[in-house]
């Protein structure tokens, strides 16, 4: 038997994190599924959990002058309605999964969870998300991209829990994710990508670019993304087979149940053209 | 009286909408065990010992020792063993039921069953053919001698029924009568099954139809496997017992729509066909089961809706070490349509003819004969109905501008027909269909086979009876069947339920009618063949159906430059089915049947990888959601059948057949390139691009 721990606030969360060894349980979407047994059984979790989900203190959304910040507990669909969650961001939730999934899902947990085909992971890294993470003695700020170490390897202590997503408020020209799923709705991913840009003076003053599902985790080049910062959309364009070459050796995806590595590679490389291609 | 295609709501609608409709997961009697199944972990080999846990009190292994009568599941053709003693053909094939009372205890126990094996080479390549079927039209092979040859090759992939009730029963022993209630198509199927593992007399097995989530032909066959497993452990434990497969085990183990190879070949004679031949391999899996079936109902449909003097067929079933492949809405027909549909569009581009030009030349007219020598005998509105399509489609003008290079978008149409009933003289000779009325004062009951499976027999029925009776549809009955209770009207299957059951009970009504003042009396009717079918199954000569259904599909859609992904934007469909004894019931199985024959053509993947199934839950199974599917413009045509009830035909299995050559072409037109296979995945179409 396992225990299942309901804790009234997050200073009780804190403390039972910091004394019991538990998973930790947000909306569950994922968890269910990955410790599903025959109907009619109880859910198969092989250790102790931690409910987060009646936190209230986690499921808040507020910004400053600088950055919005999202509650870990707070549903996907909750900041799909939000007014101050970023427009990249609720986009990207609209491809995520099912109405019913979104209602219970979060963020935190997408992020927890370190898929490869995590999407809301590739918006969050164009936009150099960060997070807030406490224990009973700490609270400590820590980069996505550090966060995140590989296929469901995050770093994250045993006593500790994310307690907010903070997404750096941005100014883009335009900024667009694109999932390529196996049909319209409700799917996982065979991959996707997400672009930004900012220009000034017909010189690009910003550029992002974000792949999900070709490699362990989200891929993003920060150093490649400097070298197109200060050229005109003209010269861009004109280097699009360069820029190709560039992301060539960073796009290693896999083949699996839902796709193949020559196609994810294929057609994330498209995408990486039409992004380039429909800079104005 | 009102013409009879008018809707009405379906009686089912509120008990379904409000959860109060009985599936067998609903049936929970006093002291139900749950049996679990115990299965091999290899693909191909032998089982030299097994030891099981010590089992607990009130916990069972059953097994094929425990089996009275034979080790065989009894369908067409009898190779499946009920629990396999040693041999293992593929991977999960059932060896023992785990019977008990907790299911936390049977997961540990079925954990603790440790089995050696001597594993064998498993065989994945169609290679061992069991089934080999061949016929002749016309000239035969001789017809290709001299002349110009052109051949393509087509393939087809698995698809899964992906019903959402999975397989279940539950059995219960009524003093000495094995009861078993599942979710089935077929329950005399079942029952002749179970009588034959049991070794029982027929009155000791009674099997009832619970309401029906679903079975698409995946309910057909696999339900008598399951139900004899079953029906030996309440032989052998005497309790209730539940055995429901989970989602996961159902897509693992359960029977899929048939993987095909067609190698068509046509001899050219003055730029026309005048000869085809083709060779067509169906992987049956493990086990024969149905595939001969399924295989003669492919071959039959070579010619598509065309006529072709002269005709070289062969076909054969490969057994392979992979899951038995069975019943599937369409049973062979999809396959082959899409082939010959491909082929003679292929065809004629090869021969620089307008596709178009070059099948309306050879479209099956009334009186053409068919493959196998019968002949089409009622009026065929193909002309009509293809004449309509054009025009509501707006198709020419679209064909001419999504011909530019760069248009990423196509138009495709379909042509096909679907033979309604059992093939040949299974109806006269195998199922012997019997139908029953009971008149009671005011009351009609239908006493009948046939199954509720979703697609709205309660409903017809009742509404078939009282409008000939000219009663209020209140005072119809019609239960879910029980053996006990019905007679033998066949399996729910073959598009046969409303023409040949349907029918039968129409002419049954008839006599009611007549006999109306009587209080209390029984009608019964027996299936007779019109006279004019003919047919010789050894020699695929004659009738091969009483009547065929025929539709014509347009599907538009769009291709994404980047992705390669299909985004269909809309569908037009045109199907005469004889007369629709409910127009939005045969609305709702027209358009259902047409999204599940569209995402057969561009979306449905299902392979296995040495033996193991690949895509085992929904999530990775991918079937069209609403989102993915396109607003469907459908119309009905009139052609009445004579022995069907008000003229009505065929109507489950034919909006299934068009789909997948109708996307499949017009994915062509948006790529510019020939497409030989389906699923047409991104995948496929990215190859197909990039290799010119």
């Amino acid at each position: 038997m396992v225990e299942a721990y309901l804790p009234k606030d997050l200073d009780e969360c804190l403390k039972i994190l910091n004394e019991k060894k538990v998973k930790i349980i947000a909306g569950g979407t994922d968890m269910l599924i990955q410790n599903r047994s025959h109907t009619g059984m109880s859910i198969g979790y092989r250790n102790d959990v931690l409910y987060i989900n009646n936190l209230n203190e986690l499921k808040n959304i507020y910004e400053d002058d600088a950055f919005v910040y999202i509650g870990a507990a707070l549903s996907l669909e909750k900041i799909m309605e939000s007014d101050i969650a970023p427009k990249l961001l609720k986009e990207t939730i609209l491809e995520m999964a099912s109405p019913a999934i979104r209602h219970t899902a979060t963020l935190a947990g997408n992020i927890g969870n370190a898929s490869p085909a995590g999407d809301s992971l590739v918006s969050l890294y164009l936009m150099d998300a960060e997070l807030e993470i406490r224990s009973i003695n700490n609270t400590r700020r820590v980069f996505l991209k550090d966060f995140i170490k590989g296929v469901r390897k995050i770093t994250l202590e045993s006593d500790e829990l994310i307690t907010k997503v903070i997404i750096p408020k941005l100014m883009f020209e335009k900024a667009y994710f694109k999932k390529v799923g196996p049909r319209l709705s409700d799917a996982i991913s065979k991959l996707s990508f997400a672009g930004a840009y900012q220009i000034y003076n017909n010189k690009i003053t910003d550029i992002r670019i974000a792949f999900g599902a070709v490699n362990v985790t989200v891929v993003r080049d920060r150093l490649l993304e400097k070298k197109m910062i200060g050229k005109t959309i003209e010269e861009l364009k004109g280097m699009i087979d360069l820029l190709t070459s560039w992301y060539d050796p960073l796009i290693v995806p896999i083949d699996d149940q839902r796709s193949n590595k020559v196609y994810r590679k294929e057609v994330a490389i498209n995408l990486l053209r039409e992004f380039i291609e429909n800079l104005i | 009286m009102k013409d009879i295609s008018t809707s009405i709501n379906k009686v089912d609608n509120e008990e379904k909408i409000s959860g109060q409709a009985k599936y067998v997961a609903d049936i929970k009697p006093e002291g139900m065990l749950y049996a679990f199944t115990v299965r091999a972990k290899i693909v191909k080999g032998k089982i030299l010992n097994i030891e099981y846990p010590l089992l607990p009190e009130g916990y069972f292994v059953v097994d094929y020792r425990d089996i009275p009568g034979q080790n065989i599941v009894k369908v067409i053709f009898n190779d499946m063993p009920v629990f396999t003693e040693k041999e293992i053909t593929y991977l999960y094939e059932p060896i023992a039921l785990l019977v008990g009372p907790d299911k936390n205890v049977l997961s540990k126990l079925i954990e603790g069953v440790h089995i050696v094996y001597q594993e064998e080479e498993p065989l994945f390549d169609w290679i061992d053919s069991v089934v080999h079927y061949h016929f002749d039209k016309g000239e035969g092979k001789r017809a290709f001698s001299g002349k110009k040859i052109i051949e393509f090759n087509y393939e087809t992939s698995y698809q899964e029924q992906a019903y959402i009730e999975p397989q279940g029963f539950i059995g219960y022993m009524d003093g000495e009568k094995t009861t078993l209630i599942g979710s089935i198509q077929c329950p005399y199927y079942v029952k002749k099954a179970v009588v034959q593992a049991l070794g029982e007399s027929e009155d000791n097995v009674r099997i009832i139809q619970a309401t029906v989530g679903g079975a698409f032909g995946g309910k057909e066959e696999f339900p008598s496997l399951i139900g004899c497993q079953l029906a030996v452990a309440l032989k052998k434990i005497r309790k209730p017992i539940q055995l429901i497969y989970e989602r996961e085990e159902d897509m693992l183990v359960t029977t899929k729509r048939h993987p095909s190879r067609v190698h068509f070949k046509a001899a050219i004679k003055d730029n026309k066909i005048h000869a085809l031949s083709a060779d067509v391999g169906i992987d049956g899996g493990a086990n024969i089961g149905l595939s001969g079936v399924v295989l003669s109902r492919a071959l039959i449909a070579c010619t598509g809706a065309y006529t072709i003097e002269n005709l070289d067929i062969s076909g054969d079933v490969f057994r392979t070490n992979t899951v038995p492949n069975g019943a599937f809405r369409g049973f062979g027909a999809p396959q082959m349509f899409f082939a010959i549909e491909m082929f003679i569009e292929h065809l004629a581009l090869e021969l620089g003819v307008d596709p178009l030009v070059f099948k309306k030349d050879i479209l099956v007219k009334q009186g053409d004969y068919t493959s196998t020598m019968g002949i089409f005998r009622d009026p065929v509105l193909m002309p009509e109905m293809i004449c309509k399509a054009m025009e509501v489609s707006n198709y020419q003008e679209k064909r001419i501008n999504y011909d530019a290079l760069d248009s990423y978008k196509g138009i495709g149409m379909s042509w096909f027909f679907h033979g309604c009933g059992f093939t040949g003289s299974g109806e006269k000779n195998i199922i012997k269909a019997k139908v029953r009325l009971k008149k009671e004062f005011d009351k009609v009951e239908i006493l009948i086979a046939a199954v509720d499976m979703g697609q709205g027999v309660k409903t017809s029925f009742r509404k078939l009876v009282a409008n000939i009776l000219d009663i209020d549809i209140e005072q119809v009955i019609f239960n879910n069947p029980d053996t006990d209770a019905v007679p033998d009207s066949g399996p729910t299957v073959a598009s046969r339920t409303m023409m040949i059951v349907g029918g039968l009970v129409a002419r049954a009504t008839e006599e009611v009618k007549k006999r109306w003042a009587e209080e209390k009396f029984i009608v019964e009717k027996e299936y007779e063949q019109p006279s004019y079918i003919k047919y010789d199954e050894e020699k695929f000569k004659g009738d091969a159906y009483p009547a065929y259904s025929w539709g014509v599909n347009v599907v538009e859609v769009e291709v994404d430059k980047f992705t390669y992904q299909v985004k269909i934007n809309k569908s037009w469909s045109f199907y005469d089915i004889g007369k629709a004894i409910d127009e939005r019931i045969v609305i709702g199985q027209a358009d259902g049947g047409l999204a599940q024959g569209l995402a057969y053509g561009y979306l449905e993947v299902m392979n296995h990888k040495q033996g193991q199934i690949m895509q085992k839950n929904m999530t990775d199974y991918i079937i069209p959601t609403a989102m993915d599917m396109c607003p469907m413009e459908t119309y009905l045509y009139e052609n009445p059948y004579a022995y069907g009830p008000y003229g009505a035909k065929g109507v489950g299995e034919l909006s299934l057949i068009g789909g997948a050559p109708a996307v499949a072409k017009a994915i062509e037109q948006a790529i510019k390139r020939r497409v030989f296979k389906i699923p047409v995945t991104p995948e496929y179409i990215m190859e197909l691009i990039k290799n010119g």
